[in-house]
């Protein structure tokens, strides 16, 4: 009982304990606070990034993969619902007789896109397309102003005898650009020379009617993509090859399956395409496809927790720092303690019990905190920007419609954990100091 | 004859200060009995306060026995010296040593609160609170109970001092110059005081002191020199 009532008078009788409180305080908030944010927002890019994809994509595909030969063996995969073929090329959008703009900053395009001339040109067969993706819901996007609406049975009808072409919906807002006004694609294909020795790169040029826009939660792809029909880019590229697919797009029945189905595609593929792959042919899901730009996130995410972690091993410095002139201070009572009674165990524990409340105290106050601010950061950052003009984490530069937050149980039981283990670290220095202080030395005022 | 509360038989005590021992304690033989007051009278370093330790159970002695009530205590291990320590013997020094933090009350309940878990004293926190003001009232601070150290006089600071010597009814008090540090009045109180609560309670007492006339108001005086028992 000594133990705990002569910790706490300790405690209560010296402000500056309240120092290294205030530093684990500050920690375990920040710590709690900024990786919720982080949480969230990796959540909201990982919902973004699946809108806009689907659930497994067959890429890589060699020269010689036909859809005819391909389809039957993804078909027939029990967790495959439907899947699509694409063709992927490549180009720069632009109205007749505009130059492109200067090349952005690098960087940007990932999250939000739309502000390079460069992009990937997407042949699709709506139909199927429909079927597999979010289309549907890119092209009746609630931001997307009814003049510039896709026809949604057929949006990649051609239009008044030029092929169609949906444009992602900031594109066309940035470039003035209206349902129904024609574009040209600059591009280039491989041609054989004349007298078919060789193959050359060749100017292309093709003009096509905006169809529509097209809206997805994921920026980085509305900014960088266009649809056009399959057929129409197949006849511009490809014609010698009538069935060729370069991309599949997959979706499945169930996702809780996702990374067995894929890896059975795989399998499935190799043998459809009776031919050794060697590296051609790749089966991904929507996480693989983009696990560079996720992992990225997530890698800016464990970063900014070993920033913090810093911050919590200042403030146990600082604890440690306080802990220590307390010690120094009292290390006169050590005598009389021992004299009534108490063991160097007993005084290891006073002193030890200081940094325990410290931290404790600290934890739960910086958890409550924590919990509190993340809960009620939109409204937060609305206050600050009221009142100050300041926009601490300014969402439309995410894609956001509100700051992104998600509380996560585990990592507040691990900050709780890593502070009291800290505490316990920084509290037991100088308490076996005080235990292997001498108490007849005490005593003797020495 | 009473038997011994408390008995020390050939106690020796050597300090090492680099290549040097020093014998400091050179077989000490010392009883008292329940109810006795002993004051140890010798010059400085002769080796009182060492033995007084020794026979607290603070410091372990080179050689030789402690015996309460016939049981040697060094050899127990450091909880159970402890343990006997807080039930048995209660210390008053002349620098008080009393907690600055802490009123005279809590100065006072800390030591009871020794030996007993948070639910433990919990039980008993009512009573004990009724003991140690008792207690304080009895060495003349009903009044000051919810006063720091820092607050009282230096007379008060040993009633106090005395006080938390006996919340934990020991049956040995072991007073190392308790007067040391007061004027001759106050001193006079203080010793007054503490010799009647020791005729009242029986205790065996043992009083370190340089002073011959306190010393001639304990029923037997034991002379030190260096180190050893010389009457």
């Amino acid at each position: 009982m000594y133990r705990l009532f002569l910790a706490l008078r300790y405690l209560v009788t010296r402000p500056i304990n309240l120092l290294g409180m205030a530093g684990i305080t500050i920690s375990v908030w920040a710590l709690i606070v900024v990786v919720s944010v982080f949480t969230g927002f990796i959540d909201v890019v990982q919902r973004h990034v699946h809108s806009a994809s689907a659930d497994i994509i067959v890429s890589a595909l060699p020269t010689w993969a036909t859809w005819s030969k391909l389809q039957p063996a993804l078909r027939d995969d029990e967790n495959v619902a439907a899947s699509a073929p694409r063709l992927l090329h490549y180009g720069i959008l632009l109205p007749p007789g505009r130059r492109p703009d200067p090349a952005p900053l690098p960087g940007r395009s990932a999250l939000n896109g739309g502000d390079q001339p460069f992009l990937f040109v997407l042949g699709i067969d709506a139909a199927a397309e429909l079927q597999v993706t979010g289309l549907g819901d890119w092209l009746g996007a609630p931001a997307i102003p009814p003049a510039d609406r896709a026809d949604a049975a057929s949006p990649l009808a051609p239009q008044d005898g030029l092929p169609a072409v949906l444009i992602g919906l900031e594109r066309m807002q940035r470039d003035g650009l209206h349902r129904g006004d024609v574009v040209v694609l600059t591009t280039a294909r491989f041609a054989r020379t004349d007298d078919g020795s060789s193959v050359m790169p060749e100017r292309l040029q093709v003009q096509l009617r905006i169809a529509g826009a097209f809206k997805t939660d994921h920026g980085g792809f509305d900014g960088n993509n266009v649809f056009v029909d399959r057929q129409t880019l197949q006849g511009m590229l490809h014609q010698d090859q009538p069935d060729l697919v370069q991309e599949i797009v997959v979706k499945v029945k169930d996702e809780a399956t996702l990374d067995e189905t894929a890896a059975r595609l795989q399998r499935g593929l190799a043998r459809a395409l009776e031919r050794n792959l060697q590296g051609f042919g790749s089966v991904m899901t929507w996480q693989q496809r983009n696990a560079g730009f996720l992992q990225s996130v997530e890698h800016q995410r464990a970063l900014l927790k070993i920033v913090l972690i810093v911050i919590m091993v200042v403030a146990a410095f600082l604890m440690l720092a306080t802990l220590s002139m307390m010690v120094t201070e009292k290390i006169a009572d050590i005598g009389i303690l021992t004299a009534m009674g108490g063991t160097p165990r007993g005084v290891t524990f006073v002193f030890l019990a200081c940094g325990l409340v410290i931290t404790s105290v600290g934890v739960v106050i910086g958890i409550g905190l924590g919990a509190l601010t993340a809960s009620y950061l939109e409204e937060i950052r609305q206050t600050v920007r009221w009142a100050t003009g300041v926009d601490l984490f300014p969402i439309d530069v995410y894609n956001l419609d509100r700051v992104p937050c998600s509380l996560d149980a585990l990592w507040m039981l691990q900050v709780a954990g890593m502070a009291l283990a800290t505490g316990v670290v920084v509290s037991a220095i100088p308490a076996l100091r005080a235990a292997r202080h001498d108490p007849l030395a005490s005593l003797r005022g020495v | 004859m009473t038997p011994p509360v408390l008995a020390a038989a050939g106690i020796t005590k050597n300090f090492r200060i680099g290549r040097q021992e020093i014998a400091v304690l050179r077989g000490v033989d010392l009883s008292i009995a329940a109810g006795e007051k002993v004051a140890l009278l010798g010059q400085s370093g002769a080796g009182k306060s060492t033995l007084l330790h020794v026979l607290g159970l603070l410091d372990k002695p080179s050689g030789g026995a402690v015996r309460y009530d016939g049981r040697d205590v060094h050899t127990l291990s450091v909880q159970k010296r402890a343990l006997l320590r807080h039930q048995h013997i209660g210390f008053v020094f002349q620098f008080y040593h009393l907690i600055p933090e802490l009123t005279a009350l809590q100065n006072v309940l800390l030591a009871r609160m020794m030996g007993h878990s948070v639910l433990g004293y919990w039980g008993q926190r009512r009573t004990a609170r009724i003991e140690a003001e008792a207690l304080l009232e009895q060495v003349g601070l009903k009044d000051r109970l919810r006063h720091r150290p820092a607050e009282l006089s230096g007379g008060e600071r040993q009633r106090v001092a005395i006080a938390r010597a006996l919340i934990a009814k020991p049956r040995v008090v072991l007073a190392d110059e308790p007067t040391g540090n007061l004027d001759s009045t106050t001193a006079r109180g203080v010793v007054d005081l503490m010799f009647s609560i020791q005729q009242e309670r029986g205790l065996a007492f043992l009083l370190v002191t340089h002073d011959e006339n306190l010393a001639r108001r304990c029923d037997r005086v034991v002379r030190m020199r260096d180190g050893v028992v010389v009457s």
